[in-house]
């Protein structure tokens, strides 16, 4: 695939997922604090069927053997658990907890105008960095290994 | 304005999740269909950050992702609901402290969510739904780690808040 198609389907997934969390309110601090505060069923059912559709749909496409638009064998990334995820997990969910948003939501409070967003997003950043640490290796279930090859100053 | 009114209200102030829950899910398999990768928010922030710091792993598209989702968000917000324009955000975290509380705390907060995010090889998008519809052990590991700090976070800023928030 062509580069500038790359960046194409990036920008056009990217603003169905803002879209979809947008037309959610997950961008909005309530949302996410009345979910934790569990006194709201919808971020869990939100969350709930966005994991078992794609959930069935991967399991499909992996059956059938079904090739990308490009031809590609469709690949899925499955790690063996690690200390790092349970205790950057544990971070991550504190985090959460205090700001009521997460980085794809961020962005998203950003665009509906809220200016408080301006103070989380640098944060977010500013975590990403500090954890680091000259290491700038890709993510891992978040991100497949195999970009680290193929994306060297693409 | 009159693209506004036009369009404005086309959606509810809030969709119902049994519609936008499964639109994702679709929209997360059918990346793997054009990208054969997951859509993760926290890599498009580590690579945009890559990018501004000119280091030396960077996938541009990712760049555009993060782009990306803000312009959707812009999109829906602005112009397909009926409620555009400026707002603080946090309602109810402002309604119950003044603002010189809320912006250290909330700060904090993102600092933890990046440091997180970046340690755990993902966030809610990567680990919470990516990874799961992966079958990842690793994620399902990371999103009941989050899930429980999280949980337990609130439970102990209510305690704090007296019940505030």
């Amino acid at each position: 695939m062509k580069l500038w198609q790359k960046n194409l389907f990036g920008l056009l997934f990217g603003a169905g997922f803002g879209g979809i969390l947008a037309a959610g309110t997950l961008h909005e601090y309530d949302t996410i604090h009345s979910m934790l505060r569990m006194d709201e069923f919808y971020v869990y059912g939100f969350m709930g069927t966005a994991i078992m559709v794609s959930m069935a749909t991967l399991w499909v496409f992996e059956r059938n053997n079904t090739r990308t638009l490009v031809g590609e064998e469709i690949k899925l990334e499955r790690s063996t658990p690690q200390k790092n995820h349970l205790k950057g997990g544990a971070i991550f969910g504190v985090g959460w907890a205090v700001a009521g948003t997460c980085p794809a939501p961020a962005l998203v409070m950003l665009a509906s105008g809220a200016f408080l967003a301006a103070v989380v997003i640098p944060g977010i950043f500013l975590g990403i960095h500090l954890a680091s640490k000259g290491d700038n290796l890709g993510f891992g279930d978040g991100e497949h290994h195999s970009t680290r090859e193929s994306s060297v100053a693409v | 304005m009159d693209i506004q009114i036009i369009f404005a209200s086309i959606l509810p102030d809030r969709s119902p999740w049994f519609i936008i829950g499964p639109l994702l899910g679709i929209l997360t398999a059918g990346f793997f269909l054009v990208m054969n990768q997951p859509l993760g928010a926290s890599g498009a922030y580590t690579q945009t950050l890559n990018f501004v710091q000119k280091n030396g792993y960077r996938t541009i598209w990712r760049i555009w992702y993060f782009v990306g989702m803000a312009a959707g968000g812009l999109i829906v917000t602005q112009f397909l609901q009926d409620n555009p324009g400026f707002r603080t955000g946090f309602d109810s975290f402002r309604s119950a402290s003044p603002l010189w509380i809320v912006i250290p705390i909330i700060f904090i907060g993102a600092v933890l969510i990046g440091y997180g995010a970046r340690i755990a090889g993902g966030c809610t998008s990567g680990h919470g739904i990516c990874g799961i519809a992966q079958r990842s052990k690793a994620s399902m590991f990371a999103t009941f780690s989050f899930m429980t700090a999280a949980l337990v976070t609130t439970a102990a800023i209510r305690l704090i808040s007296g019940g505030k928030l």
